[in-house]
């Protein structure tokens, strides 16, 4: 105990020890149980819904509201579920792109002289407070399929504080890596090779400041984007350094097998990222599912984009059939979320605010983007349907879950403040 | 037809790329009196409904605001949602024309909002540059998809302002570059061995074959045996009944073999078990797979020069022949070759096949396809290049072309199995392969001599960094890593190998930087010249020569140099990079091309119609053509595969070749492509609408807006049987919809002689309620928005082909986008104007639009 703690003090960082359970220190856990962590997650489907079937009725509001077709899988969640209809990303523009603007409600054109502009999406808001304390201060999980899927440009759902998009993890495979594969060289060898590894970051930024030289503004700026990039290694390896005595967390689950896709990739992201926050690898997650590939692995014959233009026959079939596999792919993960049980006898699903959806509604439309949230840590009321005002900033929505993580953040994207409904 | 209005109006007179601000976008005030007329009652000054006013909106949108009111304004107009549904509509016509006006005005001002004002902003190596600088720097070929691909954002993957770096992208170029210089010392330390390998193919064919016969006959021998007890069994006066009735079972009747699976019911017969069956299925599988293959294998061992090759089928049997390189062959260029014959028999579409690496069963990374012209008589030999590196799976194998699953495979065999009694019979036979080389590695080679290790490190870096030499400070760190890893017990080419990794992340070889002071422009140097012609033209770093040019910046020095580097093979990269975003040939890739209904469009197809292309832009580049000519031509640039697809006779062989064509013919020029036309359907279904979108933004230079988001979609034609052409000209109905379909769907009806994947057409298969399925005639006529009518592909096709100018417009700007890696906009409108008109005095020649564009300030300038 006396060299982690030493060393944890050497590295002149004062942080918090991860919740000792989960990290395999049971030897050194305190028996007082302080509460869980608050995490936050966000499920991202791009191409939409299907218009006609997916969103509850209207009329029926509040927490007197009747499950649609499409989110028929969910009923056994229906407490624990609330559908938000009404929102929108004001400056949303572009038909195509379910998952560009979806987190940030950036104005594509707000920088003059510029043709794209994002900005930080909600997820790492969340990230800068909950995820100091974790090895991973946010997971981004990708997918091969994105051009299939109506995601629209982006690396991943997140995008930085500068509104930089920030590179996703491909497949189930590299997840599982990611998160549990330990490096196997010995401590002292790892330890040297940080160093060099921080020799190297002098090194390049002795040339960039040679490359520097003589450059306009514009091109200063451009250049940021290395320092920055330089930057944020020096903080993942400040990181390292921090957990390079910690091991990995045991995964919970096993390793996935290579080349899965569809349903079977979603199904063991889902489980991944239970594993990732029931080990507290991290406390934030975003996903960009795959569709294009999730359509083939229901044996459907339709294109995707076809798919997302449907009209009654094969393709509204087709588009149902996609709605009602993601529901009970969700219904899926709320399942384990609740049965994930943390150190204080609550469960994961208790500690997690989730958001799923997508700034595409259905086809080409922009507003009223599907909206479902579930999990006990944001203060949320759940188990109802809202119904908001047409055109309601979906960074209300955003800002309230922020706020009930315990995030004070003034606003977010195009937000006018909370969403008071919501809140339990 | 070209409607850049808001521009064209203006005479440009400006030359410098610093010239004064791009003029704001415009909605002619004319268009006052719609506003006034179906909004201003609730949005003006008093009123201001929803918080909206209207009654003094700006009509010049120079501001990101302004532009955001009006993009509201089309929002809700578009949606349907404004006027509300109990107010007076506007009428159909009107409205059209207002959104027609005001979105192409919103696509101005975010043109003119977002222009760069001429800056060229510090560019990063995109990922094919990254690849092909590497190629140059060290002579080994990277996989690079750990990269982002730099594509998809809707600029050209050269244009600085849109290429990110992060953090994750340092990390990548950091292993990549390890890995790079790993594959060089592999290679050094297997310098000065040869490797080649030649393999008989008829040793592991026959000797398979053999051993698999035994199997299957030892595997199904205990499974006749059981058979004939139970036959036995069967066959005695008590079962007599039973046995008679169980024949007569639909079961049976469908399959004698399921007759077995009763042995329980007949007396005296034997368990499955006792014959080492788990059941009676099992034996059944056994005896199955016996009858299956062990007939086919018989006759394979008897087939004529069996005992000297091997025989390619494309289903059991032998479906390919592979190599595999063992683990001590370095990283680097290889040999292929085989001797190859196609039977006598062999149909002419079954007489190719496809090199590549075996990724899942039946299913390849193809590398190239070959046509097969040698006969048993005279076999031929056929060679390719391939890249062997440290990471990929050490096997290449051969086999018939065909569709890329091994569901197809199993379908085409069997399919013929059923309808001829017979196997698919074997196409081509193969007498060996071999593989041979590295061939020698000249640029990784030159790395090494016995300097001192900060001379090796610095002189490195240099050729790294373009001919810019490193600061002090830079190689201070380089050489104190260095000599820690000597310290730690590195060797000497460990350590260098660490240090030079570094090099390859930092930010003197990734960005291609060119000093300046703001507001000046001033010439280039040499080296950035000599760099951003490299990059240009070659999408890789200048080599010597150009950078050794004493004065480059002279008109006839920059010709030559043109000239000379677009003569290199490197040129192809600039080909394939340019000409792939300039005409979006990505769409290609977006579907699925439906196997059942185009079974011929396997990937060696599809591969070799994107490639027609590349070969045709590049046959013009290299013979002082026409950039008009892809508009129209009497000649198309095809090779053996894709000739008999076109049905163009007398083309054999792999090598591109100019043919000439029929007057009557609807090929020669991008229209005719296959590619192109595919490109313009769902892979399933033609699309009118996005081919004739194509044609309006690659070829007329009338790019039609986005599709809107949040536009009602038709839903009263929902059920309805209907022709394509119904149901798209459903789209014309609505003046949200009519407003940029009336351009783009005459001309894609225009197109619809072609099917889905290029293929000409005079009818076409629907269902129509009431008249059953039917072959439609297709209906090309039509008529241009405000303009000629054209009674059929033909005259469209002339119509197009006359419109030069536009289409050289489209090209050139697309090219000054590309080359000098910013968006086009304001500043380069004279530049454009200026390199047409030169162009138009030498028949708009490619090779003089690239002279034109590389001569002019704005290229030469920072």
């Amino acid at each position: 105990m006396t060299t982690r703690r030493h060393f944890l003090r050497s590295t002149g960082t004062l942080i918090a020890l991860p919740a000792l359970e989960s990290i395999g220190f049971k030897a050194f856990a305190a028996p007082k149980v302080s509460a869980p962590p608050k995490r936050m997650v966000f499920l991202g489907f791009g191409w939409g819904v299907t218009n006609e079937t997916w969103f509850p009725d209207a009329k029926k509001t509040g927490a007197a509201w009747e499950l649609s077709e499409g989110l028929k899988p969910l009923a056994r969640h229906q407490k624990d579920i609330t559908v938000v209809q009404g929102c929108a990303n004001k400056f949303a523009n572009e038909a195509h792109w379910g998952s560009t603007f979806w987190l940030t409600g950036a104005n594509r054109y707000a920088e003059p002289g510029q043709s794209f502009h994002n900005s930080i999406s909600a997820d790492q808001v969340a990230a800068a407070h909950l995820g100091k304390e974790t090895r991973f201060a946010s997971i981004q999980l990708n997918t091969p399929d994105v051009a299939n899927s109506g995601h629209g440009p982006g690396l991943s759902m997140a995008w930085d504080p500068r509104g930089k998009p920030m590179a996703g993890l491909e497949n189930p495979v590299a997840a599982f890596h990611r998160l549990f594969s330990d490096d196997t060289t010995p401590l002292s060898e790892r330890q040297a090779m940080l160093a060099q590894k921080r020799s190297v970051l002098d090194a390049v930024l002795e040339d960039a400041k040679r490359v520097q030289n003589g450059l306009t503004k514009t091109d200063i700026d451009k250049l940021d984007e290395y320092y920055q990039s330089i930057r944020d290694i020096e903080v993942r390896l400040g990181k390292d350094e921090q957990w390079l005595s910690v091991p990995k967390s045991k995964p919970p689950v096993a390793e996935p097998k290579p080349g899965l896709a569809g349903k079977a990739e979603i199904e063991v992201m889902y489980d991944l990222i239970v594993a990732a926050l029931q080990t507290d690898s991290t406390r934030v997650l975003t996903y960009r599912q795959p569709v294009g590939t999730l359509l083939q692995s229901l044996g459907t014959k339709v294109a995707p984009h076809d798919m997302s233009h449907y009209s009654p026959g094969d393709r509204m079939a087709a588009s149902q059939k996609r709605d009602a596999t993601q529901s009970e792919l969700l219904a899926g993960l709320i399942d384990k979320l609740k049965a994930t049980k943390e150190a204080d006898g609550t469960t994961l699903f208790d500690h997690i605010a989730l958001a799923y959806g997508s700034n595409i509604r259905t086809i080409h439309y922009l507003d009223n983007c599907p909206t479902v949230l579930t999990g006990g840590a944001a203060n949320l009321k759940l188990g109802h349907h809202l119904v908001l005002p047409k055109d309601t900033p979906l960074c209300n929505v955003w800002l309230t879950m922020l706020h009930g993580l315990g995030i004070e953040a003034e606003r977010h994207g195009d937000s006018t403040g909370v969403v008071k409904e919501l809140i339990a | 037809m070209r409607r850049r209005f808001i521009l064209a109006s203006l005479l440009l007179t400006a030359t410098s790329t610093f010239a004064a601000d791009a003029p704001h976008a415009q909605l002619d005030a004319k268009h006052r009196a719609f506003l006034k007329d179906n909004c201003l009652t609730c949005h003006n000054a008093e009123k201001q409904k929803g918080k909206v006013r209207l009654d003094d909106i700006a009509f010049t949108l120079d501001s990101v605001e302004k532009a955001d009111l009006w993009q509201k304004v089309l929002n809700s107009i578009n949606s349907g949602e404004m006027p509300p549904e109990d107010e007076k509509q506007p009428d159909a016509a009107a409205k059209t024309n207002f959104l027609e006006a005001l979105s192409h005005s919103l696509v101005a001002a975010r043109r003119t909002l977002g222009d760069s004002g001429g800056k060229i902003v510090l560019r990063r190596l995109n990922r094919r540059e990254y690849q092909n600088t590497i190629r140059d720097l060290l002579g080994v070929e990277m996989d690079v998809s750990d990269l982002p691909p730099d594509t998809g954002n809707g600029t050209f993957d050269t244009v600085g302002s849109s290429l990110f770096m992060s953090s994750d992208q340092v990390e990548q170029y950091l292993a990549l570059g390890r890995r790079a210089l790993e594959d060089v010392f592999a290679q050094r330390a297997a310098q000065g061995r040869h490797f080649k390998l030649h393999e008989e193919t008829e040793k592991a064919a026959n000797v398979q074959t053999r051993s698999a016969m035994d199997v299957i006959t030892k595997k199904s021998e205990p499974a006749r045996q059981w058979h004939a007890a139970v036959d036995a069994a069967a066959a005695k006066p008590e079962n007599a009944k039973l046995v008679s009735e169980l024949r007569a079972t639909k079961d049976v009747q469908e399959d004698a073999r399921r007759f077995y699976r009763r042995w329980q019911d007949i007396q005296g017969a034997p368990s499955p078990w006792k014959f080492g069956f788990k059941d009676a299925p099992e034996a059944e599988m056994a005896q199955g797979e016996y009858d299956a293959i062990h007939k086919y294998q018989e006759r394979y061992l008897t087939l004529p020069k069996v005992n000297e090759g091997s025989y390619l089928f494309i289903f059991r049997l032998r479906h390919e022949e592979g190599i595999k390189p063992p683990k001590d062959m370095p990283p680097g260029r290889y040999t292929m070759r085989f001797r190859i014959a196609a039977l006598d028999d062999t149909p002419p579409e079954r007489r190719f096949v496809e090199l590549g690496r075996p990724s899942q069963p039946g299913s390849y990374d193809i590398l190239s396809t070959h046509h097969i012209t040698g006969t048993l008589a005279n076999p031929q030999i056929v060679e390719a290049s391939v890249t062997l590196n440290s990471t990929d799976r050490r096997e290449f194998a051969i086999r018939e072309k065909r569709l890329n699953s091994r569901e197809h495979e199993v379908a085409l065999w069997v399919l013929h199995e059923r309808k001829h009694k017979d196997w698919l019979p074997p196409s081509m036979w193969i007498d060996w392969i071999e593989f041979e080389g590295p061939l020698p590695n000249e640029a990784g080679r030159g790395l090494f001599n016995d300097k001192p290790a900060r001379e090796l490190i610095a002189d490195f870096t240099t050729r790294a960094f373009r001919g810019t030499k490193p600061d002090a400070s830079f190689l201070d760190g380089l050489v104190k890593l260095y000599e820690k890893r000597r310290a730690t017990g590195d060797s000497h080419e460990q350590a260098l190998k660490e240090s030079m990794s570094i090099v390859l992340a930092a930010p003197g070889f990734l960005y291609l930087a060119e000093p300046a002071q703001p507001g000046k422009a001033r010439p280039l140097t040499n080296a950035e010249l000599a760099t951003r012609l490299a990059y240009f033209l070659w999408s890789a770093p200048p080599d010597e020569a150009l950078l050794g040019m004493a004065d480059l910046h002279s008109e006839k020095a920059l010709v030559e140099q043109v000239d000379r580097m677009l003569a290199s093979p490197k040129s192809r990269a600039f080909v394939t990079g340019f000409v792939h975003q300039w005409l979006g040939l990505d769409r290609l890739d977006f579907f699925q091309f439906n196997a059942r209904q185009f079974p011929e469009f396997d990937d060696s197809l599809k591969a070799a119609a994107r490639n027609e292309v590349f070969e045709t832009f590049a046959h013009l580049l290299h013979h002082d053509g026409s950039l008009t000519r892809l508009l129209k031509s009497d000649e198309a640039v095809v090779n053996g595969l894709l000739a008999r697809f076109y049905g163009i006779e007398d083309v054999a062989g792999d090598a591109w070749q100019p043919v000439k064509l029929p007057a009557d013919s609807p090929r020669g020029g991008l229209l005719g492509m296959s590619a192109i036309m595919a490109m313009g359907s769902n892979g399933e279904r033609t699309s009118p609408v996005e081919r004739g979108a194509w044609v309006l933004r690659k070829v007329l230079n009338d790019p039609p807006p986005p599709a809107p988001p949040n536009v009602p979609q038709l839903s009263r034609l929902v059920d309805k049987p209907l022709s394509p052409r119904e149901r798209v000209l459903a789209h014309q109905e609505e003046p949200q919809c009519l407003q940029c379909h009336r351009k783009i769907d005459p001309i894609g009806f225009g197109l619809e002689n072609f099917n889905t994947i290029g293929q000409w057409r005079t009818t076409e298969l629907y269902t129509k309620a009431g008249e059953g399925r039917k072959d439609w005639p297709i209906d090309s006529s039509g008529a241009f928005h405000k303009g000629p009518k054209f009674n059929d592909y033909f005259q469209l096709r002339d119509l197009i082909a006359a419109k030069r100018e536009n289409f050289a417009r489209s090209f050139t700007e697309a090219l000054i986008e590309y080359a000098l890696g910013r968006p086009f906009g304001f500043a380069d409108e004279s530049l454009a104007d200026d390199i047409v008109q030169r162009a138009k005095t030498k028949d708009f020649a490619i090779r003089e639009i690239i002279r034109a564009l590389v001569v002019s300030k704005a290229f030469r300038v920072k």
